[in-house]
């Protein structure tokens, strides 16, 4: 079975690979740097925590960061796909009720989108209260344009009337 | 007769003249050379990454062989081995079984994570294989990667079956034929860690993310019929950096030497704990 | 990381390297009595060899840092009793 694996090799390499071309190891790159910035909380040499043979700690479980927040986040993605679609096809004008759905799951879907880019690249276990900074610039942000929205939606034509306006303009 | 005869004979003669001079030459080049035909050499640079952990304070440099394809086995592992024995001893790298069953030759060639001794030499002796260790992994010396972390990871996600009872019998646990089709796929990984040093989520949360090969096992203990931890490995799973890190970029299916997909494997342990 | 600092204090490094040294001593305590000063010699000459390694070359005192943390590990199991240098 083995050395059936080797001679199928040749033919796997022909199919193209992924090109790790940042994936090679920098020259004295020490620990992680994210966006080339040293960690401000020191880390553990090699970022190993208790001995050699010691288990890696399994964080406490959260629902609401796990499984809860991941379908949350799926079921507004596809959410947004009918929404999206929904006024191109439409020949009368929208219910500014479909538009507001939209301009709403747009936003948290964003949000998601954003939040997941600070847990990747400013990581609680390295920035400390950085991390904490981030992620309340994001809600502040997200409640800014929610109000601009919800303006948009209240006293103008919505999303939808907004970017056909823009579109004939 | 002997009109035609003649010639005949003549043709005889001269092939064993022929023959007989093959003869010498192939009692000339016993003593000295092999006997194959004598082909043009075939020389491939190698340029491979070297650090020597001795001296600390020297920065890791990529240095150049010369192999000639022509003596040299047909994979990189091969190549690897063929200058460690005959041009530079210095040269560190694992290696064990040469047929893709252990996982210590994990290496990236040519911007790809691959096991050397899978890899094929790229016979194009115009281009130069560049051999580095796996990316984004403290390196111990030359193409010899620090896997501490990794281990731990595999070790906290109990990698055993647990069972709260065992059968009455005091016999092995059986499974069915369907059951255990669910295990092909998962149970062949060798813990190579192609895959986990492949993905960019695990370069900048190695600490936290537990990374494509480990997922792939812990679903391969997920779907074992046998298993009745279930519940607690789902719910060590339950937080943003586990499991969730993953953002299907799928560098780890592409780059996986034997063939398997852990994209796959993380998808469906996503897809088993949804709500 | 060149901040202008108060003359004699210690960087993060040199901190972590400090404490490296002082967590050496504490697992040399735990030796056997006839055995502590091999270990103490040995483990003055791991940091001495190195002392040639300039401040502000990270990159190394990380690696050394990683590199002790490990050796101090195995040489702190109870199983190895004495040390030859």
């Amino acid at each position: 079975m083995s050395a059936l694996r080797a001679f199928a090799s040749p033919l796997r390499a022909a199919i193209s690979r992924p090109c790790l071309s940042a994936a090679r190891p920098a020259f004295s790159a020490p620990a992680v740097r994210h966006l080339g910035i040293p960690p401000l909380i020191p880390q553990p040499p090699g970022g190993i925590v208790g001995t050699v043979n010691d288990a890696a700690k399994v964080p406490p479980p959260d629902k609401f960061h796990g499984s809860y927040h991941w379908t949350f986040e799926r079921i507004i993605a596809i959410g947004l796909i009918p929404l999206t679609v929904a006024p191109f096809v439409s020949t009368t004008a929208f219910s500014p009720a479909i538009d507001s759905i939209l301009v709403s799951s747009l936003l948290v879907h964003s949000y998601y989108g954003f939040q997941s880019c600070i847990i990747d690249y400013i990581p609680l276990r390295e920035f400390g209260k950085v991390h904490h900074v981030c992620m309340y610039l994001l809600l502040a942000g997200t409640v800014v344009t929610g109000y601009g929205f919800y303006k948009l939606e209240t006293e103008d034509v919505g999303l939808a009337g907004t970017i056909a306006k823009v579109w004939t303009a | 007769m002997n009109t035609y005869k003649q010639p005949l004979r003549a043709l005889f003669r001269t092939n064993n003249s022929l023959a007989s001079t093959m003869f010498a030459r192939t009692l000339a080049t016993a003593t000295s050379e092999p006997a194959a035909p004598e082909k043009a050499p075939r020389i491939k640079e190698f340029q491979i990454y070297r650090w020597n952990p001795d001296d600390p304070s020297s920065k890791p440099h990529m240095q150049t062989y010369s192999v000639d394809l022509n003596a040299c086995g047909p994979m990189m592992l091969d190549a690897l081995l063929k200058i460690k024995n005959e041009q530079d001893s210095t040269l560190t790298l694992r290696r064990s079984c040469r047929e893709g069953i252990c996982g210590s030759c994990a290496m990236n060639i040519n911007g790809t994570n691959t096991l050397a001794c899978l890899c094929r030499i790229n016979t194009d002796t115009a281009q130069t294989t560049k051999v580095y260790p796996l990316p984004h992994m403290f390196v111990i010396k030359d193409l010899v990667p620090d896997l501490t972390q990794f281990y731990k990871q595999y070790k906290s996600i109990k990698p055993y079956l647990q069972r709260t009872d065992y059968p009455e019998d005091g016999r092995e646990t059986l499974q069915s034929i369907a059951d255990r089709k669910k295990l092909d796929g998962l149970y062949e990984c060798i813990l190579c860690a192609c895959c986990s040093t492949s993905c960019p989520s695990y370069w900048w949360n190695q600490s936290e993310y537990l990374g494509p090969a480990i997922l792939l096992q812990t679903y391969r203990w997920l779907a074992d019929s046998r298993d009745h931890a279930t519940a607690e490995r789902k719910l060590a799973l339950q937080n943003s950096m586990s499991l969730y890190r993953c953002h299907t970029i799928m560098n780890c299916s592409k780059t996986c030497p034997k063939g398997l997909n852990p994209g796959l494997a993380i998808a469906r342990i996503k897809k088993s704990m949804a709500l | 990381m060149v901040v202008a600092r108060k003359k004699g204090r210690l960087t993060g490094l040199q901190r972590d390297v400090l404490s490296m040294y002082r967590s050496c001593l504490r697992a040399i305590r735990v030796k056997p009595a006839e055995s502590r000063h091999n270990f103490l010699q040995f483990t003055r000459l791991q940091f001495r060899q190195h002392l040639t390694v300039p401040k502000s070359d990270f990159t190394t005192i990380e690696y050394l840092l990683r590199r002790g943390r490990n050796q101090l590990e195995t040489y702190s199991n109870p199983g190895v009793r004495n040390v030859g240098i």
